[in-house]
């Protein structure tokens, strides 16, 4: 087996009959046991994924498959709910908790016959860039500076999600995304990541952080693979009140990388002079290179941009403490005994929740109480609407809208910043997309002087993935990015 | 500041969230570098603007009024800390 499968070349290799489910599913396996050091799984369903491969290898010989992609292998971030498999959103407070419901997700994926390797690390409730909030430790990066040994982090909080994809772990898998938790990490690990427009997929079954911002997506090879598995996850879903009736498209099936005549937008507001020299260039030779293929760059602005961060952190932890106010030790998860009701909730949930996520209850408390209500959360979802109309504006003018992904590739796991806000800008360039709505890519497009993967982000308006992956089919195409980490962890 | 020790301890209760002494001062720290953060907003005009709370603009469908055996007493307990019979047990409430 070949580091450079992917969805799409593993179907036609059992289609052929090259290769079973079941050896596939064990390569995997194998794979996962070789790369333990990076801590990409929390849970490893071994046995299941080899019943469920044998499984799909009596559907294709009886002629009954469930897709052109039954059999395939995935892994599925520890945060959608799976029957009979412990899902603990990386958290000390759901460590035992093994659902008896299916999410919608991954309910379309087995129902398209993918197999689930396991579920991926992740950062606590999704909170975090670097997946260092995880109770179960850190995510290692399989890609490492040129210049230094160092461990680096994988982006968060998909960071599990992301570096089993660049380490060949799984072949494709499954993250979320609330304010850049699948873009930022694929940048980090030079891998694909999709967030659909709000809506588009079934958020039922997944644990919430904030729901008014939450997506599920593909973290992939490439765009292709993208457009396979959103095809596979995504619809409307009635457990779902937001999910959103548009017709889905058949992406993979559409995706045509003619891009003639299209506008894309270069926001002035992304500049910065903080921005790596490296990245700037990047971003600038992608804009050149649609142009030469074609499209008309156009420069725009997005004068709300910087608001983006601060209301994102009012109306997240907002959500996020009413969601998490579920956790109180009662109907399931961990419990602390107390003396009386209020003194077990209490101890449940400090010794439960880690720090990032007791942090962002407490503001999110703050922001909700009597007297601030109107100061914060309202403000801040004024704001949103600011920043919903400046990409609205946009959109009359450009199909889609070129930005780098993040303000820096992946940096090493001993140099996270103490102070919380430095770490949340991190996620400047990935925040406004989910509070506007919109659907966001992140594809790699070179490395920089330390041979670490840059991540440029696309952008379109609601509803439009297939520009989206119209666009970014056109870039990879034209670059044709190859860049794989050397495994070092296999020495 | 405006975290100090006693509106930590207050905003602790309205969480449900026990804080010990030893993490109030980072906690403070950390809280009130958010919150200086997240005030910026304060300097942007939006008396004529309206609140968005969800940016899918769809009507909220009704759902049917069917009956479906779905979530089963014995389901919804399966992870219960504590259960007797089909009730989730907790320490006393009234003496």
């Amino acid at each position: 087996m070949k580091d450079s499968c992917t969805l799409k070349s593993l179907a036609v290799l059992l289609e052929n009959n090259k290769i079973s489910s079941k050896e596939l599913t064990s390569e995997y396996l194998k794979n996962i046991e070789n790369g333990k050091e990076l801590n990409c799984y929390n849970t490893i369903s071994q046995e299941k994924a080899l019943i469920d491969a044998e499984k799909s290898d009596e559907r294709r010989k009886s002629q009954n498959l469930r897709s052109k992609y039954d059999g395939i292998p995935i892994g599925i971030k520890d945060l959608f709910c799976t029957k009979g498999v412990t899902t603990t959103a990386s958290s000390k407070i759901l460590s035992n908790f093994v659902p008896n419901y299916e999410s919608t997700v991954t309910q379309n994926c087995d129902d398209a016959g993918l197999i689930s390797l396991g579920k991926l690390n992740c950062d606590e409730f999704a909170m975090g860039s670097t997946n260092k909030t995880s109770f179960f430790g850190s995510v290692k990066n399989p890609w490492k500076s040129v210049n230094s040994d160092n461990e680096l982090v994988p982006g968060g909080s998909s960071g599990g999600s992301a570096a089993a994809v660049s380490s060949d772990l799984c072949v494709a898998s499954l993250g979320t995304d609330t304010g850049g938790s699948i873009r930022q990490p694929a940048s980090f690990t030079g891998t694909v990541g999709l967030k659909p427009s709000y809506g588009r997929v079934s958020r039922w079954g997944i644990v919430a952080f904030a729901s008014s911002l939450d997506q599920a997506g593909p973290i992939t090879k490439n765009v292709e693979d993208a457009a396979i598995l959103l095809d596979i996850i995504s619809g409307h879903d009635e457990k779902d009140s937001t999910s959103s009736v548009n017709p889905k498209e058949n992406y993979y099936e559409n995706l045509n990388s003619d891009i003639r005549g299209m506008k894309i937008g270069i926001p002035k507001e992304f500049r910065s002079d903080k921005l790596p020299a490296s990245t700037q260039k990047s971003w600038d030779e992608c804009a050149n290179l649609l142009k030469t293929n074609g499209a008309e760059i156009v420069d725009i602005s997005l004068p709300h941009t910087m608001s983006a961060l601060p209301a994102y952190y009012i109306i997240a932890p907002a959500e996020a403490s009413s969601n998490l106010a579920r956790y109180d030790g009662v109907r399931y998860g961990l419990r602390i005994k107390g003396n009386d009701l209020i003194d077990m909730y209490e101890k449940t949930r400090s010794e439960g929740f880690g720090d990032e996520v007791k942090r962002r209850i407490l503001i999110g408390t703050y922001v909700l109480s009597s007297g601030y209500y109107d100061a914060y959360y309202i403000k801040a979802q004024k704001i949103r609407s600011l920043i919903k109309s400046d990409y609205v504006e946009a959109f009359k003018k450009v199909d889609a809208i070129l930005t780098p992904s993040t303000p820096s590739t992946a940096f090493e796991i001993a140099n996270e910043p103490s102070d919380p806000v430095q770490n949340y800008l991190n996620d400047i360039f990935t925040v406004p997309v989910n509070l506007a709505g919109l659907p966001g890519i992140s594809i790699p497009f070179a490395n920089d002087e330390n041979n670490l993967p840059i991540g440029l982000q696309l952008i379109t308006n609601s509803f439009e993935e297939q520009k989206l992956l119209n666009v970014a089919r056109n870039i990879e195409e034209t670059i044709n990015y190859s860049e794989t980490p050397e495994k070092w962890w296999l020495k | 500041m405006e975290f100090d020790k006693k509106s930590l301890l207050k905003l602790g209760k309205l969480a449900r969230i026990s804080i010990s002494d030893d993490k109030l001062n980072n906690l403070s720290k950390d809280l009130n570098s958010i919150l200086e953060f997240v005030d910026q907003l304060k300097e942007i005009k939006t008396d004529q603007v309206d609140p968005t709370s969800n940016s899918l603009n769809q009507k909220l469908e009704v759902r049917d009024d069917k009956v479906d055996t779905k979530n089963s007493a014995e389901d919804i307990l399966e992870n219960a800390p504590e259960k007797e019979m089909d009730f989730f047990v907790v320490p006393k409430v009234i003496e």
